[in-house]
Parts: C-alpha cells; structure tokens; sequence
C-alpha cells in the first residue's frame, strides 16, 4: 500500500552541521522529499539528497524524479554530485531552477562539478537528465503540481507552491521577511509627509504580495535562521528572524509552520528554545498556528 | 518636425511604486510608460528603446535580473539605460545587475527627489 508524505532529509542552512551536540534536529543541508503514492518531488539538493538518493536506489520503486531547486547557492546542491541515481542509466531526472534558459540551468549545475573542485563532470551521470525552461510557471510530477515565486534572498532565488494529495506545500528554504518593512522604518525621519503616506502604501502593498504567496498554505516550511539578537548584525544576509516569520505565517493563516533551514552554529538546546519562543508569541496572539521545528527524518503524513 | 520627448519605462509589479514614479515626473518633459510585470514590459520593449528604463527585481513569474538578460539579447537594448529599483539590497544583486549593464542600483523606499535626479543625470546625458 502506497501512502503520501513530506520528508525532510535536510534542515541545515549554509553548511552541514554534523556535530553530536546537533543530531537531535540534524546536519545534512537543504532537501525536502514530497511522496505521493511513490511520485517524487525533491525540493533543493542539499547534502540531505544523498541518503534520499541512497534510499531510493535501495527501494528502486520508481526510477523518475524531479528536482526543483530554490537556488544554487552551496547548501542547496552540494548533494548532487553524490546521488546515486544520477549514476544510473535507467534513471530519469528533471530538474528545475532560476535561470535564462535549459542551458543556464545546466550550466550552473555542471559548475560545481568541475576540475579543480571535483574528479568527474556531469557528463558521467548515466541517468537520463532533462532541464526544464526556467520560463514555465506551471510543472508537474504524477498528480503533485508545483509554481514558483521570486523571494528576498541574494541572487535570483525561489519559493515552491506544491499542490500535493490535496494538500497545499510552500517551500521557501531562504528568504528574509519583511526587508522593506524594516528599510522603511530605518529611513522614515529623512522622508516628507507625503513620501511617509506612500511608503506606508508600498510597504503594505508589499506584505500583501508576501502574504499571498504563501496564503492558504497547509504546510509552510520556512526558513527561520536567526533569532533576534542575530538578526541586529546579520539584516541583509538573505534570511528571516523566527520572529517575522511566526508573525508572516500567522499574519497568512497558515495552518502549520515548520522552521527551516536552521543556522549550523545553533545545536539542538539553542533550536529548542527557539521553539519555545515561537509558542509563546503563538499562545500570546491566540493563533491556531502550529509550529514546528523541521528535523531530519521527521515525516509529515499527507493522507 | 522630430518628436525628442524622452520616454522613461517603469517597471514594477508595486502600484505604489508606479504612482510614485508618475508624482516625481510629473511637471517633467518625458512620457512615462509603466508595466506591472516583465512580460507585458517585453512586448512593448521589442519596438520601443526608451531614454531610461526603471527595473524591480522581484516581480511574480519573471524576475527584473533574468528579464534584463534576456533584454540584452535583443540588439535594440544592448546599451539600453538601465537603474534597478529594489528592495533587495544584496551585494549578489548589485554584481549580476552590473554584469548586465545596469548603470545603477538604488534600494527602496527611495525619495521623490533620488528619482528625479537620476532622471535628470541620464537623460540629459543622452
């Protein structure tokens, strides 16, 4: 009997942390499994995809992936060159990320398996590899359905809306909430009246745009890498404090929030008490909210 | 009789942002053309090379960044003036923008008066 699920492989952020003090949450980097009735969708190729890979070889129930990449930042592909079905000659992968064309996609994914950095290129994976026109909105896997958005991180980088076993999964593993908000809030005093009333308008302009695209969200899973103190010295690093992302989820009325994409210094003690704080602002507010840490190989039913 | 009115593109899928840009041109001799997205802004820009065109970055479906490499690909804006309007002020983003030719790089919320000097410093150059 088959049965849907989301699995995380991979909840680290910048780099793989697999230090014992850590192993409670996890250290392999950014990836996500969506399973539905053996249909699979990888969400980023961190070093979470290779025991994903690992298993999926073992289990050999179905030889088709798809990859969607948010970015190519490091923490999100350095898995790549050490899964196995790539391997594979009967394998077929697709993948999908930010780019100009199919070829700048493959481009930047052969880059980091390349001499000095690497022994072998791409061109030994025997798996049957095709790259999708970064320009098409709408991609499909089996019955899951996936769309993307553009977030605040630096370089061109993507947010996943998955329609999955009638379940709506966002997938935004790096993205710094309510950048503007702040920036305005910065600079308030050097504007005139009647630029103060515009950037208010924009500002809300904007957190509705961020609101919906991740609104009627069943799951959200959500990078959250700082906590407040970090955030004074680290606004402009491209990710959120758990903070605004608590408040942004509620704010969208998501229903549960897993917290993502966890800052490698952070061991298993500093996560925990990150969720605590989370529930209490949660409790404090009133919000059906359910909060979550995301840990690795943690599974998230979707029948 | 020729028409040298200057026409400055604004592209941004912030409304706002665009009544902004309208309230800081107004009084000015230029037309002001806005697009609240990159693919509407690509079919007018296939026949039209503005004097200055004003690029958001993060937009839905296309983003400012991959619309700008795609633009340098039409021979008509290969050295189209271009100013990123963002955001997003990320030091990876200033360098791809460079890379492609934009002449500048200001973050939001940005002043009446940054829009109208930048404005007045690249059309008058042209």
């Amino acid at each position: 009997m088959t049965k849907s699920y989301v699995r995380f492989w991979g909840v680290r952020g910048s780099y793989a942390a697999p230090f014992p003090t850590h192993l409670k949450v996890g250290g392999n980097t950014s990836c996500v499994e969506v399973n539905v009735d053996d249909t699979v969708l990888i969400c980023d190729a961190g070093t979470g995809i290779i025991p994903l890979g690992n298993k999926l070889v073992a289990e050999a129930k179905n030889k088709e992936v798809m990859i969607v990449l948010t970015h190519y930042h490091w923490d999100h592909i350095c898995g790549l060159p050490f899964f196995v079905p790539a391997f594979i000659p009967d394998w077929n992968l697709t993948f999908f990320g930010p780019g100009d064309s199919k070829q700048d996609v493959k481009q930047k994914l052969d880059s980091q398996m390349q001499a000095p950095y690497f022994p072998v290129g791409t061109e030994s994976w025997m798996a049957n590899i095709n790259y999708l026109d970064p320009r098409d909105a709408k991609l499909s896997i089996g019955s899951i359905e996936i769309s993307y958005h553009n977030v605040h991180h630096p370089g061109v980088t993507y947010g996943y809306r998955i329609k999955a076993a009638n379940k709506t999964i966002i997938y935004v593993s790096d993205n710094e909430c309510q950048f503007l908000d702040k920036s305005i809030k910065q600079k308030m005093s050097e504007f005139t009246e009647e630029e103060q009333q515009i950037f208010q308008d924009m500002n809300r302009e904007e957190y509705e745009y961020e609101l919906n695209t991740i609104r009627g969200a069943d799951i959200l899973i959500h990078d959250a890498q700082y906590t407040p103190e970090d955030y004074e010295t680290k606004r402009g690093w491209g990710h959120s404090c758990y903070v605004d992302v608590v408040n942004y989820a509620i704010d969208a009325d998501v229903k549960e929030l897993y917290l993502y994409h966890h800052d490698p210094y952070n061991d298993d003690d500093a996560i925990d008490n990150i969720h605590q704080k989370c529930q209490a602002m949660i409790q404090e507010c009133g919000a059906p909210l359910i909060c979550k840490i995301a840990r690795e190989g943690m599974e998230i039913d979707l029948d | 009789m020729i028409d040298d009115r200057k026409t400055v593109v604004v592209v941004d899928d912030n409304a706002t942002v665009r009544a902004l840009f309208e309230r800081s041109t107004e009084g000015l001799d230029l037309d002001l053309v806005s697009f609240d997205c990159a693919e509407t802004a690509m079919v007018y820009l296939k026949n039209n090379k503005p004097s200055l065109l004003f690029l958001d970055i993060i937009m839905p479906v296309m983003d400012g960044l991959t619309f700008l490499s795609e633009l340098r690909r039409l021979a008509l804006h290969r050295d189209t003036s271009v100013i990123m309007i963002t955001s997003k002020d990320y030091a990876q983003d200033r360098s791809t923008a460079n890379e492609l030719g934009a002449l500048e790089f200001i973050t939001k919320p940005m002043p009446m008066r940054a829009i109208t000097d930048i404005i007045s410093k690249y059309i008058n150059k042209i």
